[in-house]
């Protein structure tokens, strides 16, 4: 392989999660409508920004994460800034609890992951319902939140073999 | 099994990330979080959606095709499942349908027949645009779709959308290509109605509910409203036409007015924008003109989703 295209290889690799991430704001901009609408579509980027805040900073700087949230914001419409200081916020509040979590079992790490979805959603409950001026009902945003709870173990075990096989190693 | 994050001292050992960057950006975005609170019809922004809206377009089209062709299989294996209900259903709605059509001719002779009169003049018709919906908000409080037609097909910012049952919502972005949709549900959405048979008149408040309330603007005397009676748009300010079907009244549970809206969201598929030019008269003919930039104008008051309540 060339100099050129090893290069650009690991240019790619290093722009992975970022790029995850903004597939994940994608893919909630998508009329997916599961089970029509009975189950509400994951935040996957809060997975990639949480997974990637652990176990390499590195690969996910806060400018990327910056984007994704505006990009999110931008797309969904919605109030321009806010998933970007969302994303931004568990960044931090993830980095400064790293310790704990590297090498810990994954069940810690999910059980982490709740907590930071809950403190996630309980920042963009209180967001909006100052902007909007009244208390929002919580029903669609625990629905979701839970949703992506659900679903961490998953998406956790294949950015982790990903992490881990592809983006790290060869 | 366990390999990432083993050698927690390596990890740890780098300064990994710029606390500080991270903090100033924390801070860009909860500037940019204040500054749409007051400025959220400010250009940059505007620009800002559209031009995410017109890049994301070709995405969304890609891949919302294949989605909606799997739901659409799914949902024909479960029609398969209740087809005799179904037909019976049909059966029964295509009786009463008939009974209608049969009231729709009649009436249609009689207004034939009104419009033969001299003076009466025709309100300028609706030309309504086509389109898909390619995009949705996922999002647990913003509550909009995307639609993959936009200002090259006349779209502009205020107009109603609705589907085979009822009004959606109305436009409040609109790029080259691709719009989005407020839809009735979401807070920011506030929509003039009328309640048919009550004589009432009310905007139709939307607080992220599956049914959104009606707070009636003026009550000189006390309005009776009762469950089942329709809600309609009132046309009052003069960007919506008057008369879209919104949805009935629910049956009164406390003081609010909510309404069932006849459109059901997790089945929209297709949409179409109702490009309606309000009548205008003039003071020196008197007579109806077209007035694109007065209906701009009124539209560009709107609030935006972004602004806050």
């Amino acid at each position: 392989m060339g100099y050129r295209a090893q290069n650009l290889l690991s240019m790619l690799k290093a722009m992975t999660p970022t790029l995850l991430g903004l597939l994940g704001v994608l893919i909630l901009a998508l009329p997916l409508r599961l089970f029509e609408d009975a189950l509400p579509t994951p935040i996957i980027p809060l997975v990639v920004v949480f997974f990637w805040s652990i176990y390499s900073p590195d690969y996910l700087p806060s400018p990327s994460i910056f984007v994704i949230g505006i990009l999110q914001d931008l797309l969904m419409g919605g109030p321009l800034g806010l998933w970007a200081a969302v994303y931004l916020v568990t960044q931090y509040i993830v980095s400064s609890q790293r310790a704990y979590f590297l090498g810990r079992e994954q069940k810690v790490v999910w059980l982490g992951f709740a907590l930071a979805a809950a403190a996630a959603s309980l920042m963009l409950w209180l967001v909006m319902s100052l902007m909007s001026g009244a208390l929002l009902p919580v029903g669609a945003l625990a629905a979701q939140i839970t949703a992506t709870v659900l679903i961490y173990p998953l998406f956790g075990a294949a950015f982790r073999e990903l992490h881990s096989r592809v983006l790290v190693e060869a | 099994m366990e390999y990432l994050g083993r050698d927690r001292r390596e990890g740890l050992g780098r300064k990994a990330n710029s606390r500080v960057l991270l903090v100033i950006l924390i801070l860009v975005s909860v500037f940019l979080l204040l500054s749409s609170l007051y400025s959220a019809q400010a250009s940059v922004f505007k620009k800002a959606r559209e031009g995410v809206l017109d890049a994301a377009e070709p995405a969304l089209e890609l891949f919302s095709g294949p989605i909606s062709y799997v739901n659409g299989l799914i949902g024909y294996v479960r029609d398969y499942f209740s087809v005799l209900e179904q037909n019976e259903a049909l059966r029964q709605e295509n009786a009463e349908l008939r009974q209608w059509m049969n009231e729709a001719l009649e009436l249609r002779t009689v207004v034939a027949g009104f419009e033969g009169l001299q003076s009466y003049q025709a309100p300028p018709a609706a030309q309504p645009v086509d389109a898909y919906i390619i995009g949705e908000a996922n999002d647990a409080f913003a509550r909009s779709m995307i639609i993959n037609a936009g200002r090259r097909k006349n779209i502009e910012t205020g107009q109603a959308v609705v589907d085979a049952d009822g009004m959606i919502g109305r436009i409040v972005h609109t790029g080259a290509n691709a719009s989005r949709v407020l839809l009735l549900t979401d807070v920011q959405s506030r929509v003039p109605v009328f309640i048919e048979g009550a004589g009432v008149e009310g905007i139709l408040v939307g607080r992220t509910r599956a049914r959104p309330a009606i707070s009636i603007v003026e009550t000189s005397e006390d309005v009776e409203v009762l469950p089942g009676q329709r809600v309609l748009t009132s046309g009052a300010g003069g960007i919506l036409p008057r008369g879209l079907p919104i949805g009935l009244v629910e049956q009164g549970a406390g003081d609010d007015i909510n309404v069932d809206l006849y459109a059901n969201y997790a089945r929209t598929r297709m949409v179409r924008v109702i490009n309606f030019e309000f009548p205008a008269v003039t003071e020196e003919t008197g007579a109806f003109v077209d007035d694109a930039q007065e209906g701009a104008d009124v539209g560009a008051d709107e609030p935006d989703p972004a602004a806050g309540g």
